[in-house]
């Protein structure tokens, strides 16, 4: 199990070694990479903004839930924080399990709670302005 | 002789748009013992004025997501956010 949130790149195939072992028969990975497009306008970068030292036990909970749900996965999640430009990894889950079925269930359910249940922000440069992502509102950013 | 607090201390904490609208990363707010998590923002959006109604914002206590009726203590960690967005 590891959990991070980091102002490096993240490399996908680092977590996948944490959660590898013997008895996994599949590995599903999901990398969330900084797209060029939003609400029909070009997106030049993004900057994500973390509450870190409460985000990190947020994902662990999140692992945690994930165990209790399918007791033979292992999981591992990374976020990544500050300036990041289009093409670049923001956020990898990586989880292990017995069989597919079971490690795509797993994986996906980790990122929609990710998704809803970390403190991270998105702030977006686009071409018509700066903007906050708030859910699924987009506000203006002030500064 | 008992001693009654009059005032205890927390650390205030904003995120993301709440970060900018507050204009303050981290605060330092004295408030009334008993005082409530929603207390302890209406008292913040008298001093910053452009902080939103609390239905857009989630409170957090020491580093977990918190009821806004919760009472908060002397020395904790209190964080004002906005809806999250993380992931891609």
């Amino acid at each position: 199990m590891r959990y991070d949130v980091t102002t490096g790149p993240i490399d996908a195939r680092e977590l996948e070694a944490v959660v590898t072992h013997p008895g996994a028969g599949a590995i599903c990975t999901f990398s969330g990479t900084v797209r060029d497009n939003a609400r029909g306008q070009s997106v030049t970068h993004l900057d994500y903004e973390a509450y870190a030292e409460m985000a990190v036990p947020q994902m662990r909970k999140i692992g945690e839930e994930i165990k209790q749900r399918w007791p033979a996965a292992r999981v591992a999640m990374a976020h990544r924080t500050g300036k990041l430009e289009i093409g670049e990894v923001s956020v990898v889950v990586s989880v292990s399990c017995p069989h597919r079925h079971e490690a795509f269930e797993a994986c996906r359910w980790g990122i929609d709670r990710l998704k809803e249940s970390v403190p991270i922000w998105k702030k977006e440069h686009a071409a018509d302005g700066t903007f906050w992502i708030e859910g699924e509102e987009t506000k203006p950013a002030i500064g | 002789m008992a001693f009654m607090a009059v005032a205890i201390a927390v650390r205030v904490r904003f995120f993301a748009r709440l970060r900018e609208l507050a204009g303050n990363e981290t605060e330092a707010l004295q408030v009334p013992p008993g005082s409530r998590l929603e207390d302890v923002y209406e008292t913040l959006r008298g001093k910053h004025a452009a902080l939103p109604l609390r239905e857009s914002v989630r409170a957090a206590l020491n580093q977990e997501f918190a009821d806004w009726s919760t009472v908060v203590q002397d020395g904790d960690e209190v964080a004002f956010v906005p809806p999250v967005s993380g992931g891609l």
